[in-house]
């Protein structure tokens, strides 16, 4: 794939993806549930129908999350405009809004000495920006232009939900997995109406190994989701900006830094940001939200 | 009696075709819309930029008593820009105005006085924050033009859109002396 990749393009190829990825998530939740409902003996249907219930209540409650706790935990405070640096970020963010066609997402600035910035906000109607005052201080303006622009595309992109929606699933999944865990060693076992005992045996087998993996699975999912919106995001960013060489300086900057301090956040947030707030991921990991940042400079020097 | 399935199918073709019909203008009214409402916002920003000049010139006055050339087509850029009354011409305009007020900014870097002033630093500021707010809203602008003429033009859109009086749309060019960087000489 040497030649240049029309950014639409780009686009339209990472968002199917992200399809495809929720697609075996979802897979293998209903794997899962047909699994739980063979090891258990309970008719197929009836779990089904449970997890159906369960999965939307859980969905629907995991969707309220606390914007104003992510903020707190990183201790963001809203950019002043009396200082020109951070008048500067607020110009920035007006002007890559207008860009974008969405409303002016609202802009924190935190004490972090770290290089690092994050988006999140329930819709883009709410979105909200934040910068570390590291990355005020260490990068120019087109740099933080295009770190700007890389958080507006999440909030474009309706990230957050995805992402939401993402954790909602796999706590789904791995608390599904641990009830037939309990399931097995209390309740009724393996005997049920009769037929084929070796069916039986392999069926068993099969529905356990799925309960194992699953979690196991649905997490490794999750960081491909994760990874897919961070090189989604890079591209549309450069879109936006028109210029992809502003980001790609950037995270050469951040690349050649470690994070300053422990964040205290959970680690739920950590894919909201730009660059893992752990690490610096230097080579493509399965456990990782954020793809290698080497292979994100590459990326956008294609464009 | 059977059941009639023609003036049923028919019907429900219809009622179809309707449907759609119906979907295909209101997605033409929503992308106009959106082609509207960018150049409003360019339209804000340029009159923003035409308040703000006057002001900049009383602050740079006093110090650059011997740019008198530079300061004149600024005022002159100004006045062209306040009288243009279409898009293309307006944008145009824009363009001038914005040479102009480069080459300015360039020679200033020659008087550390002015520069150290805060009135200019704050109007410099802003001026580039109107100057990159309508550039990337002519690029919203254009986006949306590009999506308007899309929707008119591919087939079977473009049937509806022709019974409907409507056509493709022009895109805001950057014109071509903007593109080039001024050059300066003190």
């Amino acid at each position: 794939m040497d030649e240049r990749w029309l950014l639409e393009d780009q686009i339209r190829h990472n968002r199917r993806a992200t399809v495809w990825l929720f697609v075996v998530v979802f897979a293998v939740l209903w794997g899962l549930v047909l699994s739980v409902g063979i090891l258990l003996g309970y008719p197929p249907v009836l779990t089904a129908g449970f997890a159906l219930v369960f999965g939307v209540v859980y969905l629907l409650t995991a969707s309220g999350f606390s914007v104003e706790a992510i903020l707190r935990s990183a201790r963001a405070r809203p950019a002043n405009p009396q200082v020109r640096q951070e008048k500067l970020l607020l110009y920035k963010v007006e002007e890559l809004a207008l860009a974008a066609g969405i409303p002016v997402p609202k802009t924190y600035v935190t004490p972090s000495r770290d290089l690092n910035a994050f988006a999140t906000g329930r819709k883009p109607e709410e979105g909200v920006i934040a910068v570390t005052q590291g990355a005020l201080d260490a990068l120019d303006q087109e740099e933080l232009e295009g770190v700007l622009a890389h958080e507006m595309s999440h909030i474009l992109n309706q990230d957050i939900r995805v992402q939401t929606y993402a954790i909602a699933l796999i706590g789904i999944i791995a608390m599904i997995a641990e009830m037939v865990w309990w399931g097995m060693i209390f309740g009724r076992g393996g005997d049920r109406r009769g037929g084929d005992p070796r069916v039986q045996l392999v069926l068993f087998v099969v529905a356990l190994a799925f309960i194992i993996l699953a979690p196991l699975l649905s997490r490794l999912v999750y960081m491909a989701i994760s990874r897919n919106r961070e090189y989604l995001a890079d591209a549309s960013g450069a879109r936006l900006t028109r210029n992809p060489d502003g980001l790609a300086r950037a995270l050469t900057k951040i690349a050649g830094t470690e994070p300053k301090e422990s964040h205290r956040g959970d680690r739920t947030v950590a894919s909201l940001y730009l660059a893992n707030p752990f690490k610096r991921v230097r080579k493509a990991n399965l456990w990782s939200t954020h793809p290698p940042i080497d292979e994100r400079i590459r990326r956008l020097g294609r464009m | 009696m059977a059941f009639p399935w023609v003036p049923v199918l028919v019907g429900v073709a219809v009622v179809i075709l309707v449907f759609w019909v119906i979907g295909l203008y209101n997605k033409f009214v929503r992308l106009e819309n959106r082609i509207d409402n960018a150049w409003a916002q360019i339209d804000v920003q340029l009159q923003r930029r035409g308040e703000l000049i006057p002001n900049l010139m009383e602050t740079v006055k006093g110090y650059m008593k011997h740019e008198r050339e530079t300061l004149e087509s600024v005022t002159n850029a100004r006045a062209a820009l306040m009288k243009a009354t279409d898009p293309a011409s307006k944008m145009a305009a824009e363009g001038i105005l914005e040479q102009a007020l480069g080459r300015l900014f360039a020679v200033a870097e020659a008087y550390p006085d002015l520069k150290a002033n805060t009135n200019f630093l704050q109007l410099q500021d802003e001026l580039t924050h109107t100057e990159n707010k309508i550039a990337f809203t002519r690029q919203h602008y254009n986006d949306s033009v590009l999506a308007y003429n899309n929707a008119v033009e591919q087939f079977p859109a473009n049937l509806v859109a022709k019974a409907t009086g409507r056509q493709e749309k022009a895109m805001l060019e950057v014109p071509e002396e903007t593109k080039a960087v001024p050059k300066v000489q003190f």
